[in-house]
């Protein structure tokens, strides 16, 4: 039988993780971040492919529009190009941060961490479930929306089921959560 | 609206996780003991549907995005607090798990959308809700999107102050780029979204709901 990993050094992976983090958010300087980056990368490497994969679904798509749309402004406003320095600096510590998050979260049970706070564990459990619940509840609207239609919904179409669907999400996403909360309250939670 | 990490250096966003962290155990303490059993299902639903919301993000420049928060019906339902613990989950789920906001900066984002906005738009409320409820409901979402949003613009025009190495952006970019998605869309946005919720929310007569 394999053996569950000791959440001391879970909770102990978590604390370096808050300073390391908190560390490098006060770093300006690109090649400080660029090796501080590099030795993330060195550490992390086990699982570094879904690391990067989820930092360049979330991350950096926001960040390089962030970026790119204010030096984009800053031109129009000024009528020169601004230092690109401090924009690669503002991107680069954004995404050695979320790869140290994604990557240190990967090795830590996040639930058994919160575990000595009830209240809290419950709140979280329900929480997520929840958002995975509304998630299929949402897919299945839109589905059912579209099946109900000869043509591919529109804009219009889900403004005018908008109401109708949203009732349904919270209204049935209420009762799950109240079964959920009941398994774990019964379980001692 | 989240600043993400990377933005604010801990010369702004330590003193805001000193302010935040007392706030939070205050108010587990107070709002979520044994009585809160109860309440808490539906409060994890809207919290969940507040995350759901929240993840259709419009990137602007200046440092951020704009998006509804959806908390202001917790502050109405049962307490700003309430709203204050359940908008700080939304973030540390949205941080730890989507990569949206962050930790560093979590006790910041945490107060501005979750505590100064739901705030505000719960005083409002409780100002005008006799000369009209479906009015002062829609002006309570709307200044606390408002709130929120000057929240944030202050603390990234105040990074720019401190260091503009560390944020480039002149705070002049970032108020106009924030405010005005949040003063004409974002804001009537949240504002009917709280009119429609909470109308919703008492027909469908849900137990645990202090309506």
């Amino acid at each position: 039988m394999a053996s569950r990993p000791d959440p001391r050094l879970g909770r102990a992976l978590l604390a370096a993780w808050l300073v390391t983090v908190f560390a490098v958010s006060a770093s300006r300087d690109l090649r400080t971040l660029a090796a501080a980056g590099l030795v993330a990368v060195l550490v992390f490497r086990r699982g570094i492919g879904r690391s990067l994969a989820r930092l360049l679904r979330s991350v950096v798509p926001l960040t390089a529009v962030l970026a790119l749309a204010s030096v984009g402004w800053l031109r129009l406003a000024s009528g020169a190009w601004p230092d690109a320095g401090p924009f690669l600096a503002l991107a680069l510590r954004t995404c050695v941060i979320a790869f140290v998050t994604f990557s240190v979260l990967d090795r830590v049970n996040l639930l058994e961490a919160v575990a000595p706070f009830q209240t809290l564990s419950r709140l979280l459990v329900v929480t997520l479930a929840q958002i995975h619940a509304l998630r299929l509840l949402a897919t299945e609207s839109r589905e059912g929306l579209r099946s109900r239609l000869p043509r591919r919904p529109g804009a219009l179409d889900l403004l005018r089921g908008a109401g109708g669907i949203t009732a349904a999400l919270l209204t049935l996403s209420a009762r799950n959560a109240r079964e959920i909360s009941d398994a774990m309250r019964s379980r001692g939670f | 609206m989240h600043v993400p990490d990377g933005f604010i250096s801990p010369q702004l966003s330590l003193p805001a996780w000193a302010v935040a962290a007392p706030l939070w155990a205050f108010a587990v303490r107070r709002r979520f003991g044994r009585e809160a059993t109860e309440s808490l299902p539906v409060v994890g639903s809207l919290t969940a549907l507040a995350f759901v919301i929240q993840t259709l993000m419009i990137p602007v420049p200046g440092g951020t995005s704009t998006h509804l928060v959806g908390v202001m019906l917790l502050a109405l339902l049962y307490h700003p607090l309430v709203a204050f613990v359940c908008e700080s989950l939304v973030l540390l789920v949205q941080a730890l798990f989507f990569g949206a906001g962050g930790v560093t900066v979590l006790g910041l984002n945490a107060l501005a959308m979750g505590l100064l906005g739901p705030l505000a738009g719960w005083l409002v409320w409780r100002l005008l809700r006799r000369l009209s409820e479906r009015t002062a409901l829609f002006l309570a979402g709307w200044v606390s999107m408002q709130v929120a949003t000057l929240a944030a613009v202050g603390a990234l025009a105040l990074q720019h102050h401190l260091d503009p190495a560390y944020f480039p952006v002149p705070p002049a970019v970032t108020f106009l780029a924030m405010m005005v998605p949040s003063l004409t869309v974002a804001g009537v946005a949240e504002g009917l979204y709280t009119v429609f919720a909470l109308s919703l929310l008492r027909k469908a007569n849900l137990r645990g709901v202090e309506t």
